[in-house]
């Protein structure tokens, strides 16, 4: 028996020493495979979602996209000097990501739906989960984990957003117009995993950010399964 | 990419109880020998039964233009099952509002309700109903707009009364339309999916075309002479009594060039057959607005020539019994062929409507399409 496993056999992870993207990479594609079995993207795969459906989705993705550059600022204002470079991406992302939401309300209400509704609307179960665990994130200091998340948020833009812009278009017989929120996230989030990709294989990123890192983008991408499996769950 | 736009509610209204040939002068005046013998002669040509006016027996106006048209929108709203707040665009044609400012369309919202919404008069004659349902189409399809409501409507009665021809230098031209028009509205809603409920109307394209450039004014008001001259229009007389009195408040109609309306619309129905937009062996019903029986039979004619099996029962107008409404007369026609379920699913229908102002054509092309269905 090694002195790193226990009596009963467990043996605790220990640090994995592939490369940061390569590690992503695998956690992108555990992510795929989970948004695969959402019900809502099993139905827009089928060509089974109605408008209703799609404005459903808008309604869940809006409560918590408000958020998306208020956690990115936070998180900038808790690089230390030390991370400047870091800093001045979040704080130009942040600037970038928050009017964000203003695309999305535009296509709800583009496809029939009330601003008042959608404004007053609450975040689901998922999308607590996902705006407390990134809020208590960018309350660390020098919180590097989170480059996790915008990998996986970004991907989702960058690689998932404009499939199902293009799905909702052909099943529905939307107009360009009434996807604005999905398409624009296909040319923003590329741009931005570009910057980013740039950010993770710099020197800013040492073993011990590594792990943070996976391991925020794991939880995320459990996080954002679970906002979008459980729509209007509040 | 661009959405598609469906009719997915109709709606009409037609002011008081129909009024018979007979009874038009009672409502009209006119009693006099000679103009009885014009009525008679233009009502034997146009083959019109029975109409509506927004007139009581004393020549006085019992609703609003503005009335009329909220009336034929709520019946498209009541028809889909939704309220005025539903509504993204509202657009009107008419050819005279109640009043001078501001635009109709503005006043029939006022009337309506509803929310915050985007307007449209398309002023014109007949074919300004096609202008209307163009824009509200267009903006369903761009995604701008959910669901839009488009309305023709009109009032033409208090243009028509006696009083309007005492007193006034006499035009013969201005006698053809006065036997012609009368009153009513007309409504659609277009929105971006089809009903969930009910068959809908798939708008294929919807295409209008001047020919101004190559012809004169042909039906007007307004105008002193044969064409507008500055200094000489209605508004430029000393003052609008006189203008009046010159005959310029009268509708006419330059009656001799119509023959030559009628072969333009026909040039314009080969040009929609050439292009592709309308499939000979796959056009199902033809709803074309006319003002008179003699077009009806030479378009007919000319029209079942070139479309095969294209037979009375393919040919639907409700001139003779809802009259001549200008603007609103397609919508009026469209929703009695709709509510009587002469349009069954995957059938195609050509709206045809020529316009006399100075030759201009209106024409869409619809499919009965059925519920979407979801699997959900």
């Amino acid at each position: 028996m090694s002195s790193t496993e226990t009596v009963e056999g467990y043996r605790p992870p220990t640090p994995d020493q592939t490369s940061l993207l390569a590690r992503l990479a695998d956690v992108w594609t555990e992510f795929e495979s989970l948004l695969e079995d959402v019900p809502i993207l099993r139905s827009l795969a089928a060509g089974e979602v109605s408008v209703a459906d799609y404005q459903c989705l808008l309604h869940n993705l809006r409560q918590q996209v408000v958020d998306g550059s208020l956690w990115i600022a936070r998180a900038a204002s808790n690089f230390d000097m030390d991370h400047f470079e870091l800093r001045s991406a979040a704080i130009s992302h942040a600037l970038e990501e928050h009017r964000d939401h203003l695309l999305l309300e535009r296509d709800y209400v583009a496809v029939g739906g009330s601003l008042e509704q959608l404004r007053s609307g609450r975040k689901n179960i998922g999308s607590q989960a996902l705006s407390g665990y990134l809020f208590h994130q960018a309350s660390q200091p020098n919180p590097i984990g989170l480059l996790g998340a915008m990998f996986i948020i970004e991907g989702l833009g960058a690689q998932k957003a404009l499939a199902w812009a293009e799905r909702f278009q052909e099943v529905l017989g939307l107009a360009d117009n009434q996807v604005h929120f999905m398409r624009y996230h296909q040319e923003a989030d590329a741009e931005h995993t570009g910057k980013l990709d740039a950010i993770l294989t710099s020197d800013a990123v040492d073993g011990a950010a590594a792990d943070a890192i996976v391991s925020c983008a794991r939880v995320v991408a459990r996080l954002y399964v679970m906002q979008l499996t459980e729509l209007d769950q509040i | 990419m661009a959405a598609t736009a469906y009719l997915t509610g109709l709606g009409r209204y037609l002011p008081g109880e129909p009024v018979s040939n007979e009874e038009v002068a009672s409502r009209l005046g006119g009693l006099d020998r000679r103009t009885e013998r014009i009525r008679a002669r233009i009502q034997k040509a146009n083959g019109i039964r029975q109409r509506y006016y927004a007139m009581d027996t004393a020549g006085q106006t019992t609703e609003l233009n503005e009335e009329l048209a909220v009336h034929a929108i709520r019946g498209a709203l009541d028809d889909r099952g939704i309220s005025a707040s539903d509504l993204g665009m509202l657009a009107c044609a008419t050819t005279q509002g109640d009043l001078l400012v501001p635009g109709f369309a503005s006043m029939v919202h006022g009337r309506l309700g509803g929310g915050p919404m985007q307007v449209l008069t398309a002023a014109g004659v007949c074919a300004s109903s096609i202008a209307a349902l163009d824009a509200a189409v267009t903006k369903v399809r761009l995604g701008d707009h959910p669901r839009a409501a488009v309305v023709g409507s009109e009032l033409a009665s208090r243009w028509l009364h006696q009083r309007r021809f005492d007193g006034v230098t006499d035009h013969l031209d201005a006698h053809f339309l006065r036997w012609m028009l009368s009153d009513g509205a007309g409504a659609a809603v277009v929105e971006f999916q089809p009903r969930p409920d009910r068959p809908s109307l798939r708008v294929d394209w919807v295409r209008q075309v001047s020919l101004a450039h190559e012809h004169e004014v042909c039906m007007r008001a307004g105008l002193d002479g044969g064409s507008a001259v500055a200094g000489r229009t209605w508004q430029d007389f000393e003052d609008v009594a006189s203008a009046e009195r010159a005959g310029l408040m009268q509708i006419r109609q330059e009656t001799k060039v119509l023959d030559e309306l009628a072969a333009a619309g026909l040039a314009q129905f080969e040009q929609l057959v050439d292009l592709g937009l309308v499939d000979l062996k796959k056009l199902d019903h033809v709803i074309c607005h006319y003002s008179t029986n003699v077009f009806r039979d030479l378009v007919f004619d000319a029209l079942s020539a070139r479309i095969p099996g294209l037979d009375q029962s393919r040919w639907f107008s409700n001139l003779e019994t809802c009259g001549n409404t200008g603007a609103a007369s397609i919508f009026i026609a469209l929703e009695e062929a709709w509510r009587t379920e002469r349009l069954a699913p995957g059938e195609t229908v050509l709206l045809a409507v020529p316009e006399s102002g100075r030759f201009s054509f209106g024409f869409a092309h619809l499919t009965v399409v059925e519920p979407r269905r979801s699997s959900r």
